[in-house]
């Protein structure tokens, strides 16, 4: 008897696990390694893909565009973590410390988050555009006007920032519940040995998010990686390619220069640079956290 | 907690957040004011003159004659969404199931194949995956954009995780009742993990109704594009209309918000927040 169930248990295990295996054999698999051809290949989406070794990378590490990109990349890093780390770390203290109306804050920082991001790169980009609200408002108070997307220098800023106002809510609730998880009583045993404001956000506060902190840096980091359709809806990867993204070139190599081999080992180098990121980070940030 | 150590009530703390607040949803309702003002207000007015409902008109009954049928791609974006989400949770319930609660040699390594394959970002697989779709002789099609998306590992991962914590009691009743795999699934473990159902269909909506750059790749045909391809080219070939643009916006962001609002709780839940 226990023997006939276990045989019926695998058979139905191993037939929900090859709907799943076949159907990721084809989606997944079969992609998985067209890529790894592709990227050793030179191929124009006709024709069977003729191997070449390793050209495709050499090409790629003395293409200038790459290094654009690779700066670009960097610059909007620069930018974008501490602003939005800083930010979100000060949006969940803020929701800590303030004990009503918590819901209207959570939901009103949150709701950006949920904007798809076509509308809300439609959006930013009214808003910032030359005769936009914001500049309006700048020059009748101020008599000037800032060229959000056309400065070589301020676009990538301006993408940091939408992309921010996008994240803020969510990275600052994944580190409020980071804050939540701390035992109150740690805050009081230090209030009752004097310590200050400043000296409980540092030993304790600080020191203890550091999961939550970790979680929400690696989130940036990918995200950072994956980002396309600011650029391609508000600034096209310019003004002097300044905003051009890793997903912009692969789009724009594989499917308007025709090139599928030499965008798939740009595609191969982007993950390994992204997953490298996130092993940077977690070494440097990630420090194992135990109460005792 | 005696009086004295009671805090005071934190002020300053609470007008900033309040600021902030406003601040931050002040882009939202800047685009809903601005797709009822007449055009000639849009970037000079906060507060309109009158209210219009043109834009409106102009996408619903006028687009259709410059190619961009924004009905249909509404009702496009709606149909793709919910046939991927609808197929993520039901698929992700069963082998969330089989690897959580179903014994059979081999198991762990099907698992930890699907932890594997989460490594592995999205964006690697686009063009060995329009290679893949193109052969299939599916370009211009709506199983494009579906096909590729209806089976998650990441959902399946989630079911499994909550399955493991319901008692296998529950099973062994329902099994002496006489129900069939199908019969537990459905009604016994699925009722038990309605909060994973809600993240994980509220993840996977939200993800199949903004993805835009898959679409955008292999869907030319405006008559199947979904909204946020067709508001993409609509941008990009008629930026004078500025109006029907932003009324466009509207269409495309109010589904999600919507959702949002409806299943916060859940939302927050899958950032593991209580606001309590």
């Amino acid at each position: 008897m226990s023997s006939k169930l276990r045989k019926r248990e695998n058979y139905l295990g191993w037939g929900f696990s090859s709907i799943y295996l076949i159907y990721t054999a084809i989606f997944w698999g079969y992609p998985f390694v067209w890529l790894v051809i592709l990227s050793f290949s030179k191929w124009n989406f006709f024709g069977t893909p003729r191997p070449v070794g390793l050209k495709n990378f050499i090409r790629l590490f003395s293409d200038p565009i790459f290094w654009r990109i690779f700066l670009n990349t960097v610059n909007f890093m620069v930018y974008f973590i501490p602003m939005v780390l800083i930010l979100s770390i000060l949006f969940a203290l803020a929701l800590y410390r303030v004990n009503i109306f918590r819901t209207f804050f959570a939901l009103s920082f949150l709701v950006a988050n949920v904007s798809s991001g076509v509308a809300y790169s439609i959006l930013f980009s009214n808003l910032f555009s030359e005769s936009g609200p914001i500049n309006s408002l700048l020059y009748k108070n101020f008599g000037f006007t800032i060229p959000w997307f056309s400065d070589p220098q301020l676009a990538l800023l301006s993408i940091a920032i939408m992309v921010t106002w996008k994240f803020v809510g969510y990275y600052g609730l994944i580190l409020f519940a980071g804050l939540n998880a701390i035992p109150k009583s740690l805050y009081e045993a230090a209030e009752l040995d004097g310590a200050t404001n400043w000296q409980k956000f540092w030993k304790i506060t600080f020191p203890l998010i550091n999961p939550a902190l970790t979680t929400v840096l690696v989130f940036a980091v990918n995200l950072t990686f994956g980002i396309f359709t600011e650029p391609y809806m508000i600034t096209g990867g310019g003004p002097m390619r300044r905003t051009l993204t890793f997903m912009m070139h692969i789009y724009t190599t594989a499917f308007q220069r025709m090139d599928p081999s030499y965008a798939a080992s740009l595609a191969v180098i982007t993950g390994l640079l992204s997953y490298g990121c996130v092993l940077l980070v977690r070494f440097l940030v990630e420090r194992e956290v135990s109460l005792v | 907690m005696t009086k004295s150590q009671k805090r005071r009530f934190p002020f300053i703390t609470f007008t900033l957040l309040f600021i902030g607040s406003i601040i931050w949803i002040y882009p939202y309702f800047w685009l809903l004011f601005s797709s009822f003002k007449p055009t000639s207000e849009i970037y000079t007015r906060f507060w309109p003159t009158k209210f219009t409902i043109e834009h409106y008109k102009f996408i619903f009954l006028m687009s259709d004659k410059l190619q961009r049928p924004f009905l249909r791609a509404l009702l496009n974006s709606i149909f793709i969404s919910v046939t991927i989400t609808f197929s993520v949770i039901v698929s992700s319930a069963f082998f969330g199931f089989i690897l959580s609660k179903v014994r059979f040699k081999g198991k762990k390594g099907v698992f930890n194949f699907i932890l594997f394959q989460m490594l592995f970002p999205g964006f690697m697989f686009i063009v060995p995956l329009f290679v893949l779709i193109k052969t299939l002789g599916l370009l211009n099609t709506y199983s494009a954009i579906i096909l590729p998306s209806i089976i998650s590992a990441w959902g399946s991962f989630m079911f499994a995780q909550t399955f493991k914590s319901i008692p296998d009691d529950y099973i062994e009743a329902a099994k002496i009742d006489g129900a069939n795999t199908f019969w537990i699934v459905t009604r016994v473990m699925f009722p038990l993990a309605r909060s994973t159902a809600s993240i994980v269909g509220l993840f996977t909506f939200i993800g199949a109704w903004d993805n835009f750059m898959w679409p955008l790749i292999v869907m030319k045909d405006y008559n199947k594009m979904p909204l946020s391809v067709l508001l993409a080219s609509f941008n990009h070939e008629y930026s004078s209309y500025v109006g029907p643009i932003l009324a466009g916006s509207v269409i495309q962001t109010i589904p999600m918000v919507l959702i949002f609002l409806i299943f916060r709780k859940y939302f927050l839940q899958g950032i593991s927040v209580s606001l309590k």
